[in-house]
């Protein structure tokens, strides 16, 4: 099987963890006799190249972070001026992928994007849905990897299946939302290690403001 | 009540009769047409957030607008759409509204939100063309919650009279 995947993250390739996502899942889909080429729209130059492969084959992935609950309008940029309209039939997948780690999160995205395949000429092949993503950019390279391995998996079994129907794509996702117990336990954690991880990464980036700053 | 109608949409004259139908209120509703202003996609870089907080990288129109957004209560998108959605252009404006929220974290209604840097915020949708209600009012609803604000509601072009103000 060869896979289009197209990363719908406006974010520069270097710093994007939806192409750190797609690299893994990659690796998972080639470990099982799987190709795959990979578009990314942060770039415009790859734009007119993207359009083509889009349009030419028939499996088709599109990897992409939650912006505002929805698709980022970057990539809604790129879908709304497809030079032209399909005439082949594929099947459209997704990675959709987000920061906070709750299923419920990602559920207005899903929404958008299971009705997006049949308004592009294709058919809807499933959203593989998960957050808890922020920190892949910040992470260090053991925490990263432990993030990224389950898109490895995943990628095997797009390879056997060609879609995310499955029920172990559905359960990808984890908790739709978190006990209270849980939340209690998760704020207390970020009072003591996520918050100072994200004053570290600031001072990191030359952040010399507070955090809470309010410049208007 | 201080109400702010960004327009994304190629006619402007459904803006300027929620703006009218808001005013006959006594409420104060400032329109922006963003239609003739620069305005770039958010890149996700999340310097608003760590580097520089509060204040967007992307150097273009968008800096006036949030610092109008800053001081306002509710916020009314007139945009055009696509695949049942906010057409790109619509999707825009919104994205970029990122830094009217902190780093931190919270547990607000149940859910992981970030901490609101500025006041509370309610959203509306009009839209023209070819909208899934349903997804626009759901859309609606979470990106007030993640605000701090409540759903003002997606009401068609067709329907702007049907808009409720002072909410």
């Amino acid at each position: 099987m060869h896979v289009v995947i197209i990363n719908g993250s406006p974010r520069a390739k270097k710093f994007s963890n939806t192409d750190k996502i797609i690299q893994s899942f990659a690796k998972g889909l080639q470990s099982e006799g799987s190709t795959c080429e990979v578009y990314t729209l942060s770039n415009r130059s790859e734009w007119e190249a993207a359009w083509a492969a889009f349009m030419t084959h028939d499996k088709i992935i599109i990897a992409l972070p939650l912006y505002v609950e929805c698709a980022p309008s970057l990539l809604l940029e790129f879908l709304a001026t497809l030079p032209t309209e399909r005439r082949k039939p594929a099947t459209l997948s997704f990675i959709l992928q987000s920061g906070f780690a709750e299923g419920c999160q990602l559920r207005c995205g899903e929404a958008f994007l299971k009705s997006l395949p049949a308004q592009l000429g294709c058919t809807f092949g499933g959203c593989l849905l998960r957050g808890n993503n922020f920190g892949i950019r910040i992470a260090k390279e053991g925490e990263r990897n432990k993030i990224l391995k389950p898109y490895a998996d995943m990628g095997r079994s797009f390879a056997q299946k060609g879609n995310f129907l499955s029920p172990e794509a559905a359960r990808f996702v984890g908790l739709e939302t978190f006990p209270l117990v849980l939340r209690k336990f998760i704020m207390l954690s970020y009072k003591v290690v996520g918050h100072r991880k994200f004053s570290r990464t600031a001072t990191e980036w030359g952040c010399i403001r507070p955090l809470d700053d309010r410049p208007y | 009540m201080k109400t702010i109608i960004l327009n994304t949409a190629d006619n402007i004259r459904p803006a300027e009769a929620l703006q009218a139908q808001i005013a006959a209120k006594g409420e104060d509703a400032e329109l922006i047409d963003t239609t003739t202003m620069d305005i770039r996609h958010c890149m996700g870089c999340n310097h608003c957030f760590l580097k520089t907080p509060g204040v967007c990288a992307i150097k273009d129109d968008y800096k006036q607008i949030l610092k109008k957004l800053a001081h306002s209560d509710s916020l009314w998108l007139v945009s055009g759409t696509r695949f049942g959605f906010l057409d790109y252009k619509g999707k825009r404006v919104m994205d970029r509204i990122l830094p009217m929220l902190n780093m931190d974290l919270c547990f607000r209604d149940g859910e992981m939100r970030h901490t609101l840097r500025y006041g509370t915020l309610n959203v509306g949708v009009v839209y023209s063309g070819e909208g899934n209600q349903q997804l626009l009012d759901f859309w609606c609803y979470r990106s007030s919650a993640n605000l701090g604000g409540h759903s003002l509601g997606a009401y068609s072009v067709n329907k702007i009279k049907e808009v409720k103000v002072c909410m």
